[in-house]
C-alpha cells in the first residue's frame, strides 16, 4: 500500500519511512507542503501521513486544499500541538485521524490500516474472497484455512486486488499503489508477482483483462 | 493610605489654597488699611481747616454768639468731636474770647497751621489760623485717639468680610478638591480589581480629567507590556515543550526501527540516527538554557568596557576545528580600537551563535567572515557567509523563537532569538542582510550587530 509521508523533520521522516516500510507500506517521503500538493495533484495514495508544521505550506493548508478538490484520500495528521482546538480544527478541515508526537510506530501502522479499511467501506479488518482470507494487521493470508507464505510485494498486490474485488485495476494503478518513486520497477515485475500469486492461491483467483489490467473475483473461481 | 510618608492631597490643597488666599487678603487689607488711615487723616484735617476758617470768618464779621453756638452744636456731634478757642488781640494783648463748651483750656503757644501737642494728658491735633490783621485767632483741635479710633474702625470694617469668608472658602475648596479627585478613587478601584493572572487594561472609554488620563494611559501601557511579556513566557514554555516532541518522536521511531531492522546496515543506520537525535536534543536543551540565562537579573551580567576583537578571536579559535571539518574557511578581520560597553559572556554567546548558524546553514566549503569595524560612533560586528542566503521576506521572522531558515540543515531555531535578545539587552541594533557574493551571482546571509562605541578608550 502506497503512503505519502509529509514530514519536514529529517530524522523523524527518515525513521517513519523506514518503520512504515518495515510494516509493509510503500512510503514516499516529502518535506514541504508545496511538494505534497504537487504530488497529491498528480498521483494517488492509499493514505497521507501529514505533519502540521511544514515549510512553504503548512499541513492544515495542504489538507484544506486536498478536501477542496473532493479528494477523499485518508489523512492521518501528526502534530506536536496537543491543544484541543488544534485537534478540532484539524478534524474539521477533513483529517481522518490525529496522532500526537511522540507516538508509537505500531500505533501509526494500525491507524493507517484502519483508515484505509474505512476508506474502502469495510468495518471488519479481514478481507475475504472465496476461500482466501487476508489479515492486513498480521500481514497473513490463508487459503481454505491454511496459511500461505507470500513475499511483502505479493501480499501488497493481493491486498490491493482484494480491496477492489470485482473491479478491474489497471497496470498503472497497481504500479502506482505498489511502488514508490525510489523503487526501480522492471517492466514485467507486475506479471511476475501475478504469476507467483496464481501459483500459490490458484489460477482462478486473478483474472487478466486483456489490454486493461487485472481483477480478483470469487465468481472467477471454479 | 498608611505609612508616615503618605499625605492627603486634599488636605494639602485645602491648606495651600486657603493659606495663599488668606495671605494675599491680609496683605491687601494691610495696604487698604494704611490708605484708609491716611485718607481719614486728610479728611479730618480738611474738616479742622474748614471749621477753623468758618469760625474765623464768623468772629471777624462780628456776628459771634448765635452762629458760633450753632456751629458748636454741629461739630460736637461729629464722630470725632472738635474743640475750639477763639482769641482776640487787643492793645497787643491776646485774650480768650470764646471756647467750645465742656473743655479745659488749650495750652498757649499753638503755632499757626497744623501741630500736635499734649492736652489733658493725651495727644491732640491742632489747627490755628488768624486774620490778616492778627486781630482774631482761632485754634481748633481733636483728640488723636478719637481720630485713630475712626481710622481703625474703617480698617476693621474692611477686614471683617474676608475673615468670615475664609472658612467658607476652605469648605468650598475641600468639597471641590474631593469632587475633582473622585476619578482617582475610580482608577484606584479599577486597579485594585485587576487579576494578576489575567491582566486586562482599564476601560479607556470612560472620560477622565486630563491630569489623570495620562496615569491611566501609562498604567494601561504597563499592563500591556506585562501581558505581552507574560504571554511570551507562557508561549515560550509551550513552544519549547512542543519543540521537544518532534525530536522525541524521531528518537522513539528510530529506536523501534532499529529493533525491527532485518539487516545489520539498516539497524546501524537507525541507531546512528538515535545518537544524532540525542545530540540534537542536547543542543536544543542547551540553547533553551542559554536563552533563559541571558537575563539582566542573573549574576555576572554587568556590562563592562571591552574590545570585541578579543572575544572574536577566542570564539573563532573555538569554532575553527569545526569549520575545518566542514572544509569551511573562517576569516576574521577585526580592526583594533573598538571599545563597547557590553556583557562579555553575552557577546561571546551571541558571536558563537552567529558563527555556529553560518556553519550550520551555509553548508560545506562555505566562506564565513567575521568582521569588526568602526564607523563613526558605531562599532559594527558582522558575520557573513556565502551560503544559500535567506529571502528578504523571511528575514524578519528569523529572530522569532523556533523559526528556521528553509534549508536542508538541522538547527533548533533558537540561535538568532538568543542573538536578538542579547542585542536588545545590550542596546545594539540587529540587522539581517545580504552576505558574501556567491559564484552564481547570488548572496549569502549576514547578521550585523551595531553597538555604539564607548567614548573612553581602554
Amino acid at each position: 500500500m502506497r503512503i505519502l509521508l509529509v514530514e519536514d523533520d529529517r530524522m523523524l521522516g527518515d525513521g517513519l519511512q523506514a518503520g512504515l516500510t518495515q510494516a509493509g507500506y510503500a512510503v514516499d517521503w516529502l518535506r514541504d507542503g508545496e511538494a505534497a500538493v504537487a504530488a497529491l495533484s498528480t498521483e494517488s495514495f492509499a493514505a497521507v501521513v501529514l505533519d502540521l508544521g511544514l515549510p512553504k505550506r503548512d499541513g492544515l493548508s495542504v489538507l484544506q486544499w486536498l478536501r477542496g478538490r473532493h479528494d477523499a484520500t485518508p489523512v492521518l495528521i501528526l502534530t506536536a500541538r496537543d491543544q484541543l482546538e488544534d485537534k478540532v480544527r484539524g478534524l474539521d478541515l477533513g483529517a481522518d485521524d490525529y496522532v500526537l508526537k511522540p507516538f508509537d510506530l505500531d500505533e501509526i501502522a494500525a491507524r493507517l490500516r484502519a483508515l484505509v479499511r474505512r476508506a474502502h467501506g469495510r468495518p471488519e479488518p479481514l478481507l475475504t474472497l472465496g476461500e482466501i482470507e487476508l489479515n492486513p494487521a498480521a500481514r497473513s493470508v490463508t487459503r481454505a484455512g491454511l496459511s500461505v507464505e507470500l513475499t511483502p510485494r505479493e501480499f501488497d498486490l493481493l491486498h490491493l486486488l482484494l480491496q477492489n474485488a470485482d473491479r478491474v485495476l489497471t497496470r498503472r494503478t497497481l504500479e502506482e499503489q505498489l511502488y514508490t518513486w525510489n523503487d526501480a520497477v522492471d517492466s514485467n515485475a507486475l506479471e511476475v508477482h501475478i504469476h507467483h500469486l496464481r501459483k500459490k492461491l490458484g489460477n482462478e483467483l486473478i483474472r487478466t483483462v486483456r489490454g486493461v489490467g487485472y481483477m480478483a473475483s470469487a465468481s472467477a473461481q471454479a | 493610605m498608611s505609612g508616615a510618608a503618605s499625605y492627603s492631597l486634599r488636605r494639602r490643597l485645602v491648606w495651600l489654597l486657603t493659606g495663599a488666599v488668606a495671605t494675599i487678603w491680609l496683605l491687601s487689607v494691610l495696604v487698604v488699611y494704611q490708605r484708609a488711615h491716611h485718607e481719614a487723616d486728610e479728611l479730618l484735617d480738611a474738616q479742622l481747616t474748614q471749621v477753623a476758617d468758618t469760625l474765623l470768618a464768623i468772629v471777624a464779621g462780628g456776628e459771634v454768639d448765635h452762629f458760633v453756638q450753632e456751629l458748636h452744636e454741629h461739630i460736637r456731634h461729629d464722630p470725632v468731636p472738635i474743640a475750639f478757642e477763639i482769641w482776640h488781640a487787643k492793645d497787643g494783648k491776646a485774650q480768650r474770647l470764646m471756647t467750645s463748651s465742656g473743655h479745659t483750656e488749650f495750652e498757649t503757644g499753638v503755632t499757626t497751621g497744623f501741630s500736635e501737642h499734649p492736652h489733658q494728658g493725651a495727644r491732640w491735633r491742632f489747627y490755628a489760623v488768624q486774620d490778616i490783621d492778627a486781630e482774631y485767632r482761632v485754634v481748633v483741635g481733636q483728640a488723636h485717639a478719637a481720630r485713630e479710633r475712626l481710622a481703625r474702625e474703617i480698617g476693621l470694617s474692611l477686614l471683617l468680610p474676608p475673615a468670615l469668608a475664609l472658612p467658607l472658602m476652605a469648605l468650598v475648596v475641600w468639597w471641590g478638591v474631593g469632587r475633582s479627585l473622585r476619578p482617582v478613587d475610580g482608577v484606584a478601584r479599577q486597579v485594585g480589581m485587576l487579576d494578576a493572572q489575567a491582566l486586562t487594561p482599564l476601560d479607556e472609554s470612560a472620560q477622565l480629567p486630563s491630569e489623570i488620563a495620562p496615569l491611566r494611559a501609562a498604567l494601561n501601557a504597563l499592563i500591556r507590556r506585562v501581558t505581552t511579556a507574560f504571554e511570551n513566557e507562557r508561549h515560550f514554555a509551550a513552544d519549547a515543550a512542543h519543540e521537544l516532541r518532534t525530536p522525541l518522536a524521531a528518537l522513539k521511531v528510530q529506536a523501534q526501527v532499529a529493533l525491527r531492522a532485518q539487516t545489520a546496515d539498516s539497524q546501524r543506520h537507525a541507531l546512528m540516527q538515535v545518537i544524532a537525535g540525542v545530540e540534537r536534543m542536547t543542543h536544543l536543551v542547551e540553547q533553551l538554557l542559554t536563552l533563559a540565562r541571558v537575563d539582566p537579573a542573573n549574576p555576572g551580567s554587568a556590562p563592562a568596557l571591552l574590545d570585541p576583537a578579543d572575544v572574536i578571536a577566542a570564539v573563532c579559535a573555538d569554532l575553527l576545528p569545526h569549520a575545518q571539518r566542514q572544509a569551511q574557511s573562517l576569516v576574521v578581520e577585526a580592526a583594533p580600537g573598538c571599545v563597547v560597553l557590553v556583557t562579555e559572556s553575552w557577546l561571546r554567546i551571541a558571536l558563537r551563535n552567529l558563527v555556529d548558524n553560518a556553519q550550520r546553514y551555509a553548508g560545506e566549503g562555505a566562506r564565513i567572515e567575521v568582521r569588526l569595524a568602526r564607523n563613526g560612533s558605531d562599532c559594527i560586528l558582522t558575520v557573513a557567509d556565502d551560503g544559500p542566503g535567506v529571502a528578504p521576506a523571511l528575514r524578519s521572522q528569523l529572530s522569532a523563537r523556533f523559526v528556521r531558515g528553509e534549508v536542508e540543515a538541522e538547527g533548533c531555531g533558537l540561535g538568532l532569538s538568543i542573538v536578538a535578545r542579547i542585542a536588545a539587552l545590550s542596546h545594539a541594533q540587529l540587522e539581517l542582510g545580504d552576505g558574501l557574493p556567491r559564484a552564481d551571482g547570488g548572496h549569502g546571509f549576514s547578521v550585523t550587530l551595531r553597538f555604539s562605541a564607548a567614548t573612553s578608550q581602554v
